[in-house]
């Protein structure tokens, strides 16, 4: 092994050698942040313009799906978080949802995150929480004629007929706003059953992974705003004023992304040296 | 959120700690006893509350309806059961026909609500040509034009692709060579910001950042 140049040493480098540098890198900035400046795009824009302003009536009722667990709380959380702290600024009405089992863990700390906001709403009245929903597609298809046959109780057992705010909530159009916040495939869900449907106002606050195949659907019209990973979450932190768990991770993911492009750019040359040598 | 003080709180943060190395141990390191069997008190777990959540699920929206006089309850009862057929090879077929039909009823929901957002609103918008004069704007309009009619043009498999079909051919396998690439790229960066999550944990959990 003695003849290997610098670059066969690259191509034949133990992959967890990466992963240990790769990990460091991750959390050296969150020990010494750089502060890079965050942009605003115009789909987050759009998005936050959406349900603020007069775009947004004190009593509206917004509904809030959580379509993510726990492991993507660094993706979809803070982006989410930004979206309730702004409605119920707005004196709207939230309804939570979730299509993930750990729904309850994802709502606990959006409340944590929002306390404040929150401090000032009473239970049932200015926002309720319904829990996890069962049955894909055929329930919010469902949901959006008649509500009270999928959640006939919200997550603490109240029955719905008990909940003020559920006294106005049967259907779509109950609903001035529609956001989805997923991993998978619910956000989809309400697209097809209700902006598709009905022509409800949708917006989506999806991870980066699927921000390609969300993205013609904001262009499209068929989402009034987006938010892309925690990108998103940065650039509504930003445009609320208050930073939070994404700003302070953004330094950290791009770290994670200089380093990928590295990565990529001396494995290339790697390769185009090694077969040049051939 | 502030660091937990009540005991089982604590208790909870550092046993997500602990399995998260164990499950780390395997990529940093190599697969070892700590990886196993953390890997496998996850799968336990999970299907545990799988089982807790769909079976409560069952109990709520299906058999308390059905003690309660709401006798159309029955069939989606009598189906599910139906499903179960499939492990006894003889009976085996029974189970094809509650999948027919939740199959037809899912592929009917979805055509109800797709045609317009998936198809008729994408093509529109792919169509239309941007209303105001900025140059990017028409730069994207020109690109996804370009791109969509010769990827499309790869797929047209009942001719050879030689010809006045060799170039747009070509330029539409580069175009979804590009966007699958784009795809991966961002499969893969999500997956780090996922591991940007647990990094912060990793770090708060020791109080070296605040929570």
């Amino acid at each position: 092994m003695s003849g290997q140049n610098i670059f066969d040493k690259l191509q034949n480098i133990d992959r967890r050698v990466f992963y240990w540098v790769l990990f460091i890198t991750l959390m050296v900035p969150f020990i010494m942040p750089i502060g890079l400046p965050v942009k605003v795009v115009k789909n987050t824009r759009d998005l936050y313009e959406g349900v603020t302003g007069d775009n947004i009536n004190p009593g509206d009722i917004a509904i809030m799906n959580f379509g993510y667990g726990v492991s993507a709380w660094s993706e979809c959380a803070p982006g989410f978080t930004v979206c309730a702290k702004a409605l119920l600024r707005e004196g709207a009405r939230i309804v939570f949802m979730g299509a993930h089992y750990d729904v309850e863990l994802s709502y606990n700390k959006l409340r944590s995150e929002a306390a404040e906001d929150f401090a000032t709403k009473q239970y049932g009245v200015d926002y309720v929480f319904l829990g996890y929903f069962a049955g894909g597609e055929s329930a919010i298809a469902q949901l959006a004629t008649d509500s009270w046959t999928v959640y006939p109780e919200d997550h603490y057992r109240t029955p719905v007929s008990e909940i003020p705010l559920m006294q106005d909530f049967h259907g779509w159009q109950d609903v001035a706003v529609v956001l989805s916040s997923d991993t998978g495939d619910v956000g989809s869900y309400f697209l097809r059953q209700w902006q598709g449907a009905h022509g409800t106002k949708l917006a989506e606050i999806g991870i980066a992974m699927n921000g390609s195949t969300d993205y013609p659907y904001y262009l499209a019209g068929n989402y009034f705003g987006l938010s892309i990973g925690s990108r998103g979450g940065a650039e509504l932190e930003v445009l609320i004023g208050e930073p939070g768990e994404a700003t302070t991770a953004m330094d950290s993911i791009n770290a994670s992304h200089i380093l990928i492009v590295l990565a990529v750019i001396l494995a290339n040359v790697g390769y185009l040296v090694q077969r040049r040598q051939a | 959120m502030a660091y937990p003080t009540a005991t089982l709180d604590v208790i909870g943060l550092w046993t997500g700690w602990l399995l998260m190395l164990m499950i780390y141990s395997y990529p940093l390191y190599k697969e070892n006893v700590t990886y196993r069997f953390a890997e496998h008190i996850f799968i336990g777990i999970f299907l545990a509350i799988n089982l807790v959540v769909n079976f409560t699920n069952v109990i709520r929206i299906c058999v308390t309806p059905l003690l309660g006089g709401d006798f159309m309850m029955i069939v989606p009862l009598v189906m599910g059961i139906m499903i179960y057929t499939m492990l006894i090879p003889e009976y085996r077929w029974v189970s094809r026909y509650p999948i027919a039909v939740l199959v037809g009823a899912g592929f009917g929901l979805g055509m109800r609500g797709v045609i317009k957002p998936s198809i008729l609103d994408a093509i529109v918008s792919t169509i239309t040509a941007p209303s105001t004069g900025a140059m990017m704007d028409w730069v994207n309009f020109l690109y996804i034009a370009v791109g969509l009619i010769s990827s499309v043009m790869y797929f047209l498999l009942t001719y050879e692709h030689t010809g006045a079909l060799q170039a747009p051919t070509r330029i539409g396998r580069l175009f979804i060579m590009i966007g699958l690439g784009a795809y991966f790229g961002n499969t893969v960066l999500f997956r780090f910001t996922m591991l940007t999550g647990r990094a912060q944990f990793f770090l708060q959990v020791l109080k070296i950042i605040p929570m």
